[in-house]
């Protein structure tokens, strides 16, 4: 019991040891998260749990199923279009994730002064996130429309080739990341927002003092108090990315020939349009398993580069 | 930690003050199905909207206000898929409505569910329902396997509706009901006019069982097959269905069809004059005719038969009960029941599903109501053929539904899209 | 040399020295606006166009490409939107559900989060992956399962269903741990050495210092309660239990949307989550106790 009081974990100021013994830690800890732990072990990880058994079941969700061990997974082993869907939704996250936490970066920067009208702007930013999705579908479904799109009248306006955008298969994807870019920045921004509320000016001006550039002060000071947002925006970002839906549902439904079917998507059309029950729920599992190791990579990274300022 | 149970405290009685008093007005519309003597509720679950909508509910008022005992609820539960992700989740429950309309599609999975009542008996028992009347085509897409899971609660049909002034600036003569391919074909190039964003024609490309069916027609028209006759094996891989796929090269290459996504601004397209002629059901018939643009309607062109394709949905009764069963099959004998039929034809511009309802004096009115419909009506003697009514059906269609995409996309070849798909599906009907 | 103030970083840096300032260019406003302008009109966009296609006849507004410079405005169709079904019914249902949810999450995140920033308790790393990893199944796979237990509690067809499973999230706790970590923990240390208890250091130190994460989280579990459409069309049978984005979806047939009308639904439905934002930018700002430190 001792020996808890006396480790410390990476990080953490030193010379301030706890006069408290330990179980009384463990017991205000656990109190503390009680009501969270509670609620959500009944409402999502029983569900997740309830999932599980359906993924090793042939079920169509309409009459009780049978089940079968493992041939779902082993089916998915075997399953090109499965193994498509996964670089596809690599190839987005891996896009998606820098380009919206980097521009959210800029945003927020530019977001956080005091200039007139900042209240308008902020709250500019903050209008496609209210957006609901069928909205923003139908909006960029017209907007990139091959022929009486806006964008491709902007194109001939200054001499550019048409292109086909969503009904491109080489195209559709990334439209769906420049889509999902505006619609969710702002989100991002928020929280950046936040965060810069809590760097204390008197580092700001310490910095200064020692004649520090605009930018390397930036780089040096402000990134790195950053750190834990960052992190909360890249594990964030990431986790959802990976489980991109709704805006393929509204707008390319998988396609043009299947280059927008991400997992998820391909989930729904095994559950939902083949109804194969036990199946879908196996690409789940198979992608929570995915998402659990890429997320608790980037904490352990977080974890010896993240500076918290405890 | 005096706080800490405070806070836990005031949260719970919070929570059980929610689920208490919200519970109270629940149980009026979920019906409890008494036994003997007390009022029978029964709950209808459907996905309408404007028109529609409203019919149903003036409807259901009209049948609970005349048949004492009986109250009907109707509640909506979504449109398309996400239809489907409650029902299931209902039927999962235990807790199903009596009465749900049901996609034509969904047929072949949902007879596997217990709780669903065959209505075979209940028809036989009655003979003044007539289960005859109904159209072929909706009863065919209500049969599995010889089990009658549902009673006809739309039925619909392909026809050609063009834009009359597009074609009088074009100089070509309206169609005729003994068009043939080649027409339509000359039709639509000449009808197209790139710069200035007209399209001949417009076809939904979204490779979804909407980019599919239009095709089967085309199929049946050439005198193709989708599947053998034992369904063990695709038949669409034949001339006929190259000839078919051909066409639909033929006029993509001229840039003719106005390729949809899915979102439907085709229709938009249409009233606003950029698009000649389209293939479609009475769904549109009634923005079509708001518009006020001047349109005509006529059968589909045809190569060796003119036939069309119509997509059917169900009314499903599911079994809470022999009380609440009986209460629901009465209602839906009288919702189908030939004079109320027309009265929701007459509402809605709906197709009337029983073939009596074109004889009744009342139906004069529905046509003059709805101008061109009439055709719609008369098509649907040319739906000879059905959509194999299997469970695998949906996977057929995606694979078919990618082919015709990627003709239309200008990225394969008729025949060899054909090739590939017949590969997949013969797969797809062979796996255990 | 700039005199330090709340909020705004960049705005403190010093100017720079006068040669270089000469060859700039003045603008008679700040250089930002060049930057947030543009971004904003593209950001507004869609308020836009959906603000037009709310105004147009119902023809204009299903034509395609849309009408953008409508014949004649109708304001009418707000009144007629807010009459085809029972939208006082559906905002009271949606505030409700909102504002119980944002309650919710304020108070169990907070909790759990500072346990897990600051107290060192047994199982607390494997504890907090756990609930991390809620996050990573997607909805379609769970709504059933989640739809048996809330039917199991009695809750279909009520407000309580909708808010209970939503009461509290993973995102949440995630979130207020990462700001809470931030917090200079000299100030907590100081106050247990006073004897103040775990829950006091919560209550006087740590919250108050934490307005802007506070006002974010609850900014975002609005949002996401106000526009949530899937778990309630599961969940809800009666159309007056209906929370707004299920209301809207009355108005979207499977073959011809009244886009007039669902676009004034739709805005009407968006304004009190502008209005939400805007209130809660207030809190934005870093509490005037935190200057107390030095």
């Amino acid at each position: 019991m001792a020996a808890h009081a006396l480790r410390r974990p990476a990080g953490r100021s030193r010379g301030h040891p706890f006069k408290r013994i330990a179980s009384s830690d463990n017991f205000a800890g656990w109190a503390f998260v009680m009501p969270a732990v509670i609620l959500i072990a009944i409402f999502a990880l029983i569900p997740i749990g309830w999932s599980l058994l359906l993924s090793l079941q042939a079920n169509n969700l309409i009459a009780p199923g049978h089940y079968v061990g493992l041939a779902n997974y082993r089916a998915l082993f075997k399953d090109h279009q499965f193994r498509s869907a996964i670089g596809r939704t690599v190839l987005y996250t891996a896009i998606f994730v820098p380009v919206s936490v980097g521009g959210a970066l800029a945003v927020a920067v530019a977001l956080n002064r005091k200039i007139r009208g900042i209240r308008f702007y902020r709250l500019a930013v903050f209008v496609p996130l209210v957006t609901s999705t069928v909205a923003t579908g139908i909006i960029f479904l017209w907007l990139l429309d091959p022929t009486f799109g806006l964008f491709n009248y902007l194109l001939s306006l200054v001499g550019l080739p048409q292109q086909q955008f969503l009904q491109d298969p080489n195209q559709a994807l990334y439209c769906i990341i420049a889509m999902t870019t505006w619609g969710w920045i702002g989100f991002d921004v928020i929280i950046y927002l936040a965060a810069l509320q809590g760097i204390p000016a008197d580092l700001l001006e310490a910095a200064e003092m020692d004649g520090a550039s605009r930018l390397s002060t930036f780089r040096s000071v402000v990134v790195p108090l950053l750190g834990p947002a960052t992190l909360f925006l890249v594990v964030w970002s990431t986790i959802n990315a990976l489980q991109l839906f709704d805006e393929i549902y509204v707008t390319t439904r998988g396609g043009p020939l299947g280059s927008t079917t991400m997992i998820v998507y391909y989930l729904y059309e095994q559950a939902f349009q083949f109804f194969n029950g036990g199946y879908g729920a196996a690409i789940a599992y198979v992608l929570f398993v995915a998402i659990l190791l890429v997320t608790i990579v980037q904490l352990w990274i977080g974890r010896r580069r993240v500076y918290y300022s405890s | 930690m005096k706080r800490l149970v405070l806070f836990l405290t005031a949260g719970a009685l919070a929570l059980a003050g929610c689920g208490g008093s919200s519970n109270s007005n629940s149980t009026s519309s979920s019906g409890s199905g008494t036994a003997g003597g007390g009022n029978v509720d029964i709950t209808l679950w459907e996905g309408y909207t404007e028109t529609e909508a409203s019919a149903i509910n003036k409807l259901a008022s009209e049948f609970n206000a005349t048949h004492k005992g009986i109250t009907v609820h109707v509640q909506f539960y979504g449109n398309n898929d996400y239809a489907l992700q409650k029902v299931l989740a209902a039927i999962a429950g235990g807790k199903p409505p009596d009465i749900s309309y049901l996609y034509g599609s969904w047929a072949p999975n949902i007879v596997a569910n217990p709780g669903i009542v065959q209505l075979n008996s209940l028809i036989a028992q009655d003979p003044s329902f007539n289960w005859n009347d109904f159209w072929a085509a909706g009863r065919r897409v209500a049969t599995v396997n010889g089990k009658i899971i549902g009673v006809p609660a739309l039925i619909d049909n392909l026809a050609l509706v063009y834009n009359k002034k597009l074609f009088a600036a074009a100089g070509i003569a309206a169609p005729t009901a003994n068009w043939t391919w080649s027409e339509f074909e000359s039709a639509a190039v000449k009808l197209t006019n790139t710069a200035h964003k007209q399209f001949g024609w417009a076809y939904v490309n979204d490779a979804s069982e909407d980019t599919v069916w239009r095709y089967w027609a085309m199929l049946w028209q050439a005198g193709g097959a989708i599947l053998t006759p034992d369904g063990k094996h695709a038949a669409f891989n034949s001339p006929a269905g190259v000839k078919a796929l051909t066409l639909l090269q033929t006029l993509a290459q001229h840039k003719s069809i106005y390729l949809d996504n899915g979102s439907g601004n085709y229709l938009g397209l249409f009233t606003s004059g950029h698009i000649g002629m389209l293939w479609t059901g009475p769904w549109d018939l009634a923005n079509i005719t708001a518009s006020k643009v001047p349109y005509g309607v006529q059968i589909l062109p045809g190569d060796i038969n003119h036939q069309t394709i119509s997509g059917p949905d169900n009314w499903v009764v599911f079994n809470n009960g022999s009380a609440r069963t009986k209460a629901a099959w009465e209602f839906l004998k009288w919702l189908t029941s030939p004079a109320v039929d027309l009265k929701w034809a007459t509402m809605t511009g709906d197709l009337p599903t029983r073939e009596s309802v074109t004889k009744l004096p009342a139906y004069k009115q529905f046509v003059s109501k709805y101008p061109g419909v009439d055709v719609w009506v008369r098509n649907l003697g040319n739906a000879t053929q059905s959509r194999p009514v299997s469970v695998l059906y949906p996977k057929i269609s995606a694979v078919v539904g990618e082919a015709i995409q990627s003709v239309l996309l200008g990225r394969a070849q008729p025949q060899q899209a054909l090739s590939q798909a017949e590969q997949q599906v013969n797969g797809i009907l062979a796996a255990p | 040399m700039a005199t330090p103030s709340l909020g705004a970083v960049s705005e403190r840096f010093p100017p720079l020295p006068d040669s270089r300032s000469r060859r700039r260019l003045r603008l008679p406003f700040s250089p930002w606006h060049l930057f947030l302008a543009p971004l904003a009109a593209i950001m507004l966009v869609p308020l836009v166009w959906m603000a037009i296609l709310s105004l147009e006849s119902e023809p204009q507004a299903r034509s395609f490409p849309p009408v953008l410079i409508p014949s004649s405005l109708h304001f009418e169709n707000y009144l007629t939107t807010w009459n085809s079904a029972p939208f006082g019914h559906f905002f009271l249902n949606s505030a409700l559900y909102s504002l119980a949810t944002v309650a919710g999450n304020l108070v169990f995140c907070s909790l759990a989060a500072y346990a897990f920033a600051r107290i060192r308790f047994f199982g607390r790393e494997v504890l907090f992956v756990i609930l991390l990893a809620t996050l990573m199944v997607p909805f379609q796979v769970l709504l059933i399962p989640t739809f048996l237990i809330v039917k199991k509690l009695g809750m279909v067809d009520s407000i309580g269903g909708l808010i209970v499973p939503n009461l509290c999230s993973a995102f949440g706790i995630f979130m207020l741990r990462q700001f809470f970590r931030t917090l200079p923990i000299e100030l907590e240390e100081a106050a247990r050495i006073d004897g103040t208890s775990r829950l006091g250091i919560l209550w006087k130190i740590v919250l108050p210092l934490s307005m802007p994460a506070l006002a974010t989280l609850a900014i975002i579990q609005f949002m996401w309660s106000w526009n949530d459409f899937l778990w309630p069309l599961i969940i809800i049978n009666t159309s007056t239990h209906a929370p707004l984005q299920l209301g809207l979806s009355t108005l979207q047939g499977a073959h011809g949307t009244q886009w007039n009308l669902l676009m004034a639904g739709t805005l009407m439905s968006q304004v009190p989550m502008l209005a939400a934002f805007l209130f809660a930018q207030r809190w934005f700002i870093r509490s005037i106790a935190f200057t107390g430190i030095k």
